[in-house]
């Protein structure tokens, strides 16, 4: 499967209510580019992806808050799955996008004997799976989407062969920050959490 | 028991009677021989290995996520001695990425033992309670001989086991609570001291391969 | 830290309207923990590691929760790398309230060769991560001083961290 094709698929089923948070990775670059409208926080760094995502869901808990986070990012947190695990947000989808490599330095460890839905499963994550293809992905997506979670899916997909660069100012650091508090202020369910 | 809050009391019901953790691992060194080399983590199982196992290659206390893959270094130094690791829960779980590495650098050597209290010190219970499963996560990570023991029976078995054959291993051990504070010779079990007697007794072992 | 603390900590967090308490339990803090994990105001959340609970803590924050993360010098030390991405890069409003060990008049056991390590330490880190704090050490301040650095929390959008010790910890 390709990565952009995936997130191409995603796009549509996410509302503009809907949060989402992506990793440091080409999914930054891609869903920024798919996804125009609501609350995103995009390039969050490794290994920080799934747990920032997880305060979000905290933060608004009656939205589908969704983590497009990525293999390596994963890999240097899973003590991150367990926090996600004890806190048990229904509202909580978390999409791990597996190429088994590091940007373009090198196989990760799901290429040889890493199994992360396994890993999350162990956590305690109960409602998880791994697609390979992109019907597997949108059945996957929607029940989600769909039912209570929190919900772990690892999407197997190719190794990007070129790089991709987002526009630096809406996808990374202040700016970006500054466009996400922004949206988070004009939400509806804004600082409604404890009521 | 006394002491303890009646939230605890209950936990401690619910998860059944259970093995002692001093009981593991005076079996453990009953395995052990003098050049094997073990690190314990910060909890009790420091003083406890330290009382039964007072002299050889031992690196006690290391700090929260630390243990496991420290003893993954050494046991790269030395690739022809079993090495244990004695880690606990809350460590562990503070690195549960450090299983990846383990599993990647497969040694055969490695013999991982969590001492799983379900809690921090006195301090509560943990995930590990609820819903975590270590065993499955290590075995997520790719460490195929992963398992759960409950008695001192499947406990013994397992750790004979793990020292017979190629590993690497990770044993988690469900064990009962300390029943208080345990303290050991702190010059022999903590920070700079530990550390120089521990050097010490690497650099006397047949296999080093270090600066003398 | 005895009950007149706690809830001198408890209430003031309450007049500040934090309402999220994140920790993952630690020995000198762990009547607070306990007190807050108890009291229906709080929505206390334990995590598994203190890097995952900073970003944790990031996320709630500037998704609009007012969160308070309780933690040690430890803590801050396994979770430098989430610090650096939340407070300088992203500037997330984080209250934190650290147990200062290891500062003069620790006396609760820890080997000295550790307290020594987080006493040199806590100061400089915090300053590498620009991250503002100040040392809560009397009880006749203690209000104040949580009262001001919420306020500061808020005001500058950063994580500040509130370093307990003296006679607000022992």
């Amino acid at each position: 499967m390709k990565r952009f094709d995936c997130l191409k698929l995603l796009a549509p089923m996410v509302d503009e209510h809907m949060l989402t948070v992506t990793s440091l990775s080409s999914n930054t670059a891609f869903w920024s580019d798919l996804r125009r409208k609501g609350a995103n926080f995009f390039g969050c760094n490794m290994g920080l992806c799934i747990p920032f995502a997880l305060g979000l869901t905290v933060a608004f808990p009656k939205r589908k808050v969704i983590a497009l986070d990525s293999d390596g990012s994963l890999m240097v947190d899973t003590s991150s799955l367990i926090t996600v695990a004890d806190v048990n947000p229904p509202n909580f989808v978390v999409i791990v996008m597996d190429n088994g490599s590091y940007a373009r330095m090198g196989s990760t460890f799901t290429t040889r004997k890493t199994d992360l839905e396994k890993i999350a499963h162990g956590a305690g994550i109960a409602k998880t799976g791994t697609v390979g293809s992109e019907e597997a992905l949108l059945t996957a997506v929607k029940q989600a989407l769909e039912t209570s979670g929190p919900h772990f899916i690892v999407a197997k997909v190719e190794p990007d062969r070129v790089r991709v660069k987002g526009d630096p100012h809406r996808t990374y650091g202040r700016f970006m920050r500054e466009c996400f508090v922004d949206a988070v202020r004009h939400h509806p369910d804004y600082q409604q959490a404890r009521k | 028991m006394p002491g303890l809050q009646p939230s605890y009391r209950s936990f401690v019901k619910r998860r059944g009677a259970l093995v002692k953790r001093f009981d593991c691992l005076k079996f453990l060194a009953s395995l052990v021989d003098e050049h094997m080399l073990a690190v314990t983590s910060l909890s009790t199982n420091a003083p406890f290995w330290f009382n039964v196992r007072p002299q050889g290659p031992n690196f006690f206390a290391l700090n929260m996520g630390l243990c496991l893959p420290f003893a993954l270094g050494l046991a790269v130094a030395f690739p022809k001695r079993k090495i244990l690791a004695i880690d606990s829960d809350g460590s562990l779980m503070n690195d549960s990425s450090s299983l990846i590495t383990v599993a990647d650098v497969n040694p055969a050597n490695l013999v991982a033992f969590v001492m799983d209290n379900g809690a921090y010190a006195f301090m509560s219970s943990t995930f590990t309670t609820r819903r975590t499963d270590l065993a499955k996560m290590a075995q997520g990570a790719g460490i195929a001989n992963a398992s759960t023991v409950k008695t001192l029976e499947e406990f013994s078995a397992a750790a004979k086991r793990a020292m017979e054959s190629t590993g690497p291993t990770l044993i988690v051990a469900k064990v009962e609570r300390d029943a208080g504070r345990v303290s050991a010779d702190r010059s022999r079990t903590s920070g700079r001291p530990m550390r120089e007697w521990f050097m010490e007794a690497v650099r006397r072992h047949p296999d080093y391969q270090g600066h003398r | 830290m005895d009950q007149h603390s706690v809830q001198v900590i408890i209430e003031t967090l309450k007049e500040e309207g934090i309402d999220l308490a994140v920790t993952l339990p630690e020995e000198p803090t762990f009547a607070l923990t306990e007190a807050m994990r108890e009291d229906p105001f709080f929505q206390a959340v334990t995590v598994a590691g203190e890097g995952n609970g900073i970003a944790f803590c990031a996320g709630a924050a500037l998704g609009g929760r007012r969160v308070v993360f309780v933690t040690g010098i430890a803590g801050l030390l396994v979770g430098t790398w989430a610090l650096s991405q939340m407070g300088m890069v992203y500037g997330a409003p984080i209250l934190i309230l650290a147990s200062y060990r290891g500062d003069f008049g620790d006396h609760s056991g820890i080997p000295g060769s550790q307290l020594l390590m987080f006493k040199q330490v806590a100061e400089p880190l915090l300053g590498a991560l620009r991250v503002p704090y100040r040392v809560v050490n009397q009880k006749a301040n203690l209000k104040r001083m949580i009262q001001e650095g919420s306020f500061a929390c808020q005001d500058y959008s950063h994580p500040i961290v509130l370093l307990l010790s003296g006679e607000v910890l022992w």
